[in-house]
């Protein structure tokens, strides 16, 4: 039987980007499907054979996979297995850029090759932790509904977007966010500029 | 200030270069990042978890010289050093900056360093060009102005650590 399994693979999954993403993503997909969270999967009982294809969607962290994305992972690597599952990505960065997500998602095709996993389509989102905030959001909805009908007809697919802004538009506009968030805790711009570390 | 990051003991080493800090991460109690982003906007530069990872990374960011020792999964570090470098991002601000191109955050008082990494269990050509290419990213966020990537086996690594270590003890 087809069915997919999307994990939710973002240290903050309950108030996640990720947990967004794959909102959207749910309401174009149109086949059955069940979702988790990497950090609750040790104490999970699911059984990854069931599923034809599986889901991973998460933040780029220091260029690479969630730590507790690597956890499921290493425990998905060792389940029993009798058919071959196509593994799909849905990654989001901070950073404009959504090449800076490539490493991340060349290291999923590492895994799929090594651990007997086959490897389906791809979308990388730029400007990630902003961009369903803004105007832009259509461009990723857009994405999102091709992403789930290659999963669903088998034809997998690269995409990638981002926010088509300058880079000093985004860097101003990013600013403005982190300023926002500062200030919900009393701190100012020369506050969050602080050159100390774990100093007073 | 050179630093020294393993993720296993590193018992041989008896001598160790004038201020130089050692941190043997399986005897460290150090927590998986939760993505609050507290260290940006609530209390700027501070974790706001406190267990062990508050006491490395501002060494980290006072390092000239870092030496890790990580065994590599899936071409990137594995989990316990992984696990360090996502809590080190209080060394960052939130703000954005164009730096070589991209986007990328701006550093708080981190000192340009040179990296050496003595990286075990990457076996394959692809998986070390996976992890060299991972490095030349890690560069740009971590403060990296050289790196130097040794693979090795487990068996070769012990005599690796000794011989980099000696060379610091020369320069
Ligand atoms: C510890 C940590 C490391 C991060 N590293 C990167 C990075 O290397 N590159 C990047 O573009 N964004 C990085 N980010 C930003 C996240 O990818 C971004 O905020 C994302 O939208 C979070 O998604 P989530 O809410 O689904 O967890 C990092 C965030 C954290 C907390």
């Amino acid at each position: 039987m087809e069915s997919l399994l999307i994990i939710n693979g973002s240290p903050r999954a309950p108030r996640s980007n990720s947990k967004r993403y794959i909102e959207l993503f749910t309401q174009s997909f149109t086949g059955s499907y069940d979702q988790l969270q990497a950090l609750n999967y040790s104490k999970s009982t699911v059984n990854v054979d069931d599923y034809s294809d599986i889901l991973l969607v998460f933040p780029l962290y220091a260029d690479s996979i969630p730590t507790p994305l690597m956890t499921f992972l290493k425990i998905m690597s060792q389940s029993p297995k009798t058919r071959q599952p196509t593994i799909h990505v849905l990654i989001n960065c901070g950073f404009l850029e959504p090449e800076q997500n490539i490493i991340a998602v060349e290291m999923l095709q590492f895994y799929a090759k090594q651990f007997g996993f086959s490897f389906g389509s791809v979308l990388m989102v730029g400007s990630g932790e902003a961009i369903l905030n803004t105007p832009f959001s259509f461009l990723v909805k857009r994405r999102i509904r091709k992403l789930a009908a290659s999963i669903q007809t088998h034809n997998p697919l690269c995409q990638s977007v981002t926010m088509p802004l300058p880079k000093s538009i985004f860097l101003s506009a990013s600013t403005k966010y982190w300023l926002t968030m500062g200030a919900k805790h009393g701190q100012t711009k020369e506050t969050m500029s602080t050159m100390s570390i774990e100093k007073e | 200030m050179n630093l020294i990051l393993s993720d296993q003991p590193l018992h041989f080493l008896t001598s160790l270069p004038s201020d130089t800090v050692v941190y043997d991460l399986s005897q460290q109690t150090i927590h998986p990042c939760v993505g609050c982003f507290g260290c940006w906007t609530k209390t700027p530069g501070k974790c706001v978890i406190r267990d062990d990872a508050p006491n490395i990374y501002p060494k980290i960011a006072a390092s000239e010289r870092i030496l890790y020792i990580s065994h590599i999964w899936c071409g990137g570090f594995d989990t316990p050093m992984k696990t360090l470098m996502e809590r080190s991002i209080p060394v960052q601000q939130a703000f954005i900056r164009i730096h070589q191109g991209e986007t990328h955050h701006v550093q708080r008082a981190v000192v340009p360093k040179e990296a050496i990494i003595l990286a075990y269990g990457a076996d394959t050509q692809e998986e070390q060009t996976l992890f060299k290419r991972l490095v030349e990213r890690n560069a740009k966020n971590m403060s990296f102005s050289s790196w130097k990537i040794h693979f090795l086996s487990p068996d070769t690594l012990q005599e690796a650590i000794l011989e980099e270590v000696s060379q610091w003890n020369h320069s």
